[in-house]
Order: C-alpha cells, then structure tokens, then sequence
C-alpha cells in the first residue's frame, strides 16, 4: 500500500473510532458488541463509560448478567426477571429524573442480550427491533428530542435459542441487520498466534470452546506465549454510514492499566500499526545482504568506481570489426605500478 | 509426592480470597469431579484453627465471621459430612455452632408429601394457578422419581403415611441444624422462587447474629450442581437457562460471595454448538447456555478435567483458573491480583490433594 493511502486510514479510520467510542455526533445510533468467553466485553464496555464520563454523557447500564452497578453509571437498571416493556418503562423514568439537566447525550448500555432472547417469558409478542427502538426514539413527539445511543453486547457463544418459527431470522441476524456499527471483539495474543500460524500457510489455532476439548469452557491464559506485551482487545469494526457505504478496520484497544483514567488523547490504534502485528522491517537485514561480513574490503570507493566504469571490455573492442582476429584482443595500458614480466606478459 | 497441608500453597489465593458480590463457577467433568474443590472452599472459610497460617490469609483482609451455606443437587448430607471429616472438619458440629447450614436439593426434591406443614410448603391442590394443577401430576411420574431407585411407588403425593426418610429430616429440621429440604412443587418462574425463598430463609437465619452486637458476618453460598435441575425439569416446564441464570443472581443478592459448581461435559457443552452437525436437543441447549452464560457472569473460573495424555496413576486430573467475563468489571484492587494458571492436581486415598505444576 502507497504510504500517502495508508496514512490517510490512519487518520480517517482513528478519527472514525474516537467519534464512535465517544458517541459524537450520534455516529453511530445502534452498535452491537459481539464477544466471547475468549475476549468478554468489560474492558471495551468500561472504555465507554469511561469516555462517557469526560465528555458528561449520561450513561444508563440495562444489567441482564451484572450484579452490582460499574463504577460510572448513572442509573443503574437491574433487569432480572423483568418484561421487556418494564425494561423499557424504567430506562424512560431514569431519562424523565435527569432531563432537568442540560445534559442531553445519553448512553445506554446493555451488558448482555442473551439471557432476555432465551428467556421463556419472551412470549411471541416480544419483538426484538420494536423493543430496542422504543429506547432510540422520544417516548412523546413533544419531548426534547434527545441525543441517544444504544450499546448492546451479543455472547455469540451462547446458542441461539429454538426458533420460534422457520421463517424466522435467528437473533444475531436481526442484531446485524438493525446495527450500525458492529464490533466483533478478539483477544490480541490470539490474534497474534493465528497470523503466526497464517504466515506459515499452517491451519489457524482455535481456543477455548471451539477447541472441543472436554471439560475446557475458557482457553485464554494470562501470558500463552511468553508475550508480555500482547496485551489488549482487538476490535473488528463494521461501520455502516448513511450512504450505504461500510468501513471496515481493525483496531486495538489497549490494556486500561497502560494509561490514566482522564486521558483525552485517543489510546485506540489500527492494529496494523502495531509492531507485534506487524513488524517494522529490520533496517539491518538489508544491509547485511549486500555487504557479508568478513576480513577483506569488498566494497569499492569512488574513485574505484569510476575507473571501473571506464573500462572498455574486449568484446567492445571486438565489435568495431578491424578483422577478424584483430578485435579480440586485450588491450592494456600499464600503470606506474605494474612491472613488466617477459613471461607472463608476452605479446 | 509429599503430603502437603489440607489447602495446598498453590490452590490457597484462589479458594480463599473471593471478591464481595462475585460469581465462581467450578464446572468439572464426569472423570474429574469438583467435589473436593467444593471441600477446599469449605476448609478455606470454616476450618483452619486460630493462629493457622491460613487463618490469618483469610481474618486478616475483613475480620469479619465467614459462614457458608452448602446447597446441593447431587449429594446427601451423609457423603459431604464424610468427606468434610476426612479433612477435619466436623460440620454437625458447626451446624450446631451455626457457621454452616447444609440445604439438602437431592433427597426429595421431587417428592411432595401430602402432609407438609403449610407454613413451610403450599400443596398444589390448594394454591398456584389452574395450569398448574392440572400439569404436573402427569408430568412429574416418569421424571427422575422413579430413577433414583426411591422405594416410593409411582403415586407418591398421594401417599398416606410417610416413609422412614421423611420422618428423619422432620427430626432433624426441628433439631438444631438447619438441614433444609429443598421440595420442587409448580413450573416455571414460581417453582424456582418457592426454592429460592427456602434458600434465602436458611441464609437469613445464619445471618442474624448469635450474640446481640455482633458483625454481621460474610456468607459464603456454594451451589453444588443446579444443572441438575434444569436437567431434569427444562424449557418444558417453563425454567431456561435465563431463568436458571436469574435464579442464582437472586440468591447472589443475600451473600458475600458465590461458588457455582457445574457439568461441562462436552455433549453437554459441544453439541449445542453452531459447528456440532446434528441438530441439538433442548436439553443440550439450555444447559450449554446455562454454563457458559455463568462463565461470562463469573470472576473466576475454575475448569477441571481428565488429563489430555490419558489416564496416570499419580495425576487425577487438571485445574485451569481462568479469568471469567465480568473479571474486572469492578476495581476490586488487591483482591482481583491473581494470576490466571493452569496446575495438576491428585487426589490421593485419604482424600488430601496435591496441587503442582506440571513437570514439578
């Protein structure tokens, strides 16, 4: 890639994510989150939080799985055994407490679809993409029409539920189909040994649940191959604009311990700009090919060069054609320091 | 391989310091069970005399009284009491001093006697709504009942006298140890309330103080196979994997911390999966959503299974702690400092364990 293209993703794709991650103008209305067990979603989820709180957004946290309210949430709302239409009532109650406030930015969160698509009070009435709007949309045409973004997290390795219906689209479809951006999560060191694996044409390693192994649920460990430094989340990002046209990149978030609670500057970089993804190319291995190393001075200075250029070669000379046998030969100037042999230099 | 202390060095940070309000799943499979894990947990918050080293791991962050309730789907009173002893714990006797109660899931979760007292049980025939009545008479007989090789024959509400167990457990929930029986009466969200209350009572009743003016103390809840009883009732009755889910958040809502103990055998795990080629049964997907959605709640989780090399005489099997999905949702600080592992551990005759590393 030209290095002028590459520069321009830089910019353009790390100013795409920081307006993402920090929900400037409204960019992106719906973003799902898909993760695993191999790379959960709490880092990424406090990274919203955390952004949200600089830039004063009001964030509510819709808890399916999360027991006690995530440092930074505003309102909290615990949503075991609840009816969606509940849900829905007490995430407007929460917005009503706090519309006196200027604040009009909201966030809210969802820290797991899941257990509300499996869960057999769902009844056929429930619809997906109706219960999800009703958060985006003002609960009356006379309120303020308030600036709003929805995060919801998808375990994509929990299985699906039954099918109520077989001209049903399962529920990461429908996800899919409604979200703007859709960022797919993956551990980096795993990222890591799959592009090792890769460029050696070897088959990808697989971890955790997909490896099938009996009694093995979670395969990430803290250090797998020695790497101190392949700490991280890798996010696969699918932005959906307005036009219809789709981004797609490859971000890496790092570890929240590597940089203050109150750092403005942007932290996500392209991870193709990582070295461990992709290693600078060694200066001195290029060097090292062109000159091997060893006793003798191989290269050649200027001046060497440019006597060495003004060399006429016999077969030029051969090919001025003075007759045949006449060309052929090697003519030779001596220099201050030959000295003549009449044995070896017989003409 | 020497003996080591009842709470091996190398198991110790992981069983004794659980962060407050957080989840731990165990899950274990058929060749490498999770019982004496279980029993670590229980030495951990109950035994180590005073001035033990271990004490002092665990007094030294709180101060405060650890109490545990065991709940169990898959074993009686009378095998954790056995075992318990073998490590020196003598849990009648702290029964009687109240640092533990023992919920019993197993031996008549599906018998419902005719002659309960009302306080402590509705019958079906006098409460809950008509739907229910009339399904679960005809759905409880070919269920686990029979299975368990009980003597009870098929018709066992309408039993006249009660049989020489239940007369026991009658005893012995009027003595002073508060052996709770859990019974399973109804379908869906209620049946599970109806459990979840008589779970919350026995914690309640642990946590009011003995002496007026005492800290109350941290309780620590150990659920030993619930999986049980999603097996056994299902997406039929009306309980899923949410609802299973939701279950074990509101019993997290009364203690200081919970260990959840679960089946990860792979045709429980694997077969729901997207890339498994047959399609999978209902009881396959509940209980793969059940796991594995208790491993993205939980902090920590501890993963047990048969050596991949095949069977050894002087390894039992391996312990992964990995870090679960909700690790570091909370700044817990030093507490949450530990160290993702994976160690082999052997269970010897006399029912001591050596955890180490490989090649150690």
């Amino acid at each position: 890639m030209a290095p002028t293209s590459l520069s321009h993703r830089q910019t353009h794709n790390l100013l795409l994510i920081s307006k993402l991650l920090g929900h400037r103008d409204t960019a992106s209305p719906l973003t799902l989150l898909i993760d695993s067990l191999e790379q959960p979603a709490t880092p990424l989820i406090k990274e919203y939080i955390r952004r949200a709180k600089i830039s004063k957004v009001h964030v509510t946290l819709i808890a399916f799985e999360t027991l006690k309210p995530i440092d930074g949430v505003d309102s909290f709302i615990f949503a075991r055994r609840k009816n969606p239409s509940e849900i829905a009532k007490e995430v407007g109650a929460a917005q009503q407490k706090t519309s006196t406030s200027p604040s009009t930015r909201r966030l809210i969160l969802i820290d797991s679809i899941n257990p509300l698509l499996r869960a057999q009070r769902a009844n056929a009435h429930f619809h997906l993409p109706t219960f999800l709007s009703s958060f985006l949309l003002p609960s009356s045409p006379s309120a303020p029409k308030g600036d709003t973004s929805l995060v919801v997290n998808f375990h994509q390795d929990v299985p699906n539920p039954p099918i109520r219906s077989p001209y049903q689209p399962s529920p990461l479809s429908t996800l899919s189909f409604l979200a703007t951006t859709v960022i797919t999560l993956h551990s980096f060191s795993h990222i890591l040994a799959q592009k090792a694996a890769r460029d050696r044409s070897l088959a990808a390693p697989v971890f955790g649940l997909a490896e099938e192994q009996d009694g093995v649920l979670l395969g990430r460990l803290d250090k797998p191959i020695g790497n101190e430094f392949a700490q991280g989340i890798v996010l696969e990002m699918e932005h959906r604009r307005r036009s219809g046209r789709g981004v797609l990149e490859w971000y890496l978030l790092p570890p929240a311990s590597s940089y203050p609670p109150n750092q403005l500057k942007e932290i996500v970089t392209l991870l193709d700009d990582h070295p461990l993804y992709r290693p600078p190319e060694d200066p001195g291995a290029q060097e090292g090919e062109e000159e091997p190393q060893s006793t003798f001075e191989l290269g050649l200075t200027d001046r060497q060069r440019k006597e060495r250029e003004g060399v006429v070669l016999p077969y030029f000379d051969a090919q001025q054609g003075n007759g045949p046998g006449e060309g052929g030969r090697i003519l030779y100037d001596m220099g201050e320091e030959d000295d003549f042999d009449e044995e070896e230099d017989e003409i | 391989m020497p003996a080591q202390p009842p709470l091996p060095p190398l198991l110790a940070p992981y069983v004794s310091a659980l962060p407050p309000s957080s989840l731990t799943l165990l899950s274990s499979v058929l060749g490498a069970t999770g019982n004496w894990l279980i029993l670590r947990y229980l030495y951990s918050a109950l035994g180590a005399p005073t001035g033990d080293a271990a004490f002092g791991l665990l007094g030294g962050e709180s101060g405060r009284k650890r109490k545990v309730v065991l709940v169990s789907f898959l074993r009686g009173w009378e095998f954790w009491r056995s075992e318990a002893k073998r490590l020196g714990l003598d849990l009648a006797r702290l029964t009687d001093k109240r640092q533990f109660a023992f919920v019993d899931g197993l031996s008549e979760l599906f018998y419902t006697p005719a002659t309960l007292p009302p306080s402590s049980q509705t019958t079906p025939t006098t409460s809950g709504p008509a739907p229910s009545r009339t399904v679960l008479p005809v759905r409880s007989q070919p269920g686990p009942v029979p299975a368990r090789g009980g003597p009870q024959p098929a018709p066992a509400p309408a039993r006249p006298t009660p049989n020489n167990p239940y007369q026991r457990v009658q005893q012995q929930s009027r003595g002073p140890g508060p052996v709770k029986q859990l019974h399973l009466t109804g379908t869906g969200v209620q049946a599970l309330d109806a459990l979840e209350n008589d779970i919350s009572s026995v914690i309640k009743q642990l946590k009011t103080p003995v002496t007026p003016g005492e800290e109350e103390p941290e309780i620590l809840l150990i659920v030993d196979q619930p999986d049980l009883l999603l097996a056994a009732t299902g997406p039929a009755k009306g309980i899923g994997a949410t609802e299973m889910g939701e279950w074990i958040m509101g019993l997290q809502q009364n203690v200081h911390a919970t260990v959840l103990a679960l089946s990860a055998d792979s045709p429980l795990i694997h077969n729901a999966a997207e890339s498994a080629h047959q399609p999978s049964t209902p009881l396959e997907m509940e209980s793969a959503a059940f796991a594995i959605g208790s491993a993205h709640r939980a902090q920590m989780v501890l993963q047990l299974r048969n050596l991949e090399t095949g069977a050894a005489r002087d390894v039992s099997g391996v312990l992964r702690v990995s870090k679960g999905g909700a690790w570091g949702q909370v700044d817990a600080g030093a507490e949450d400092k530990w160290e993702e592992r994976e160690v082999l551990y052997f269970v010897q005759r006399d029912g001591g364990v050596c955890v180490f590393g490989r090649g150690e």
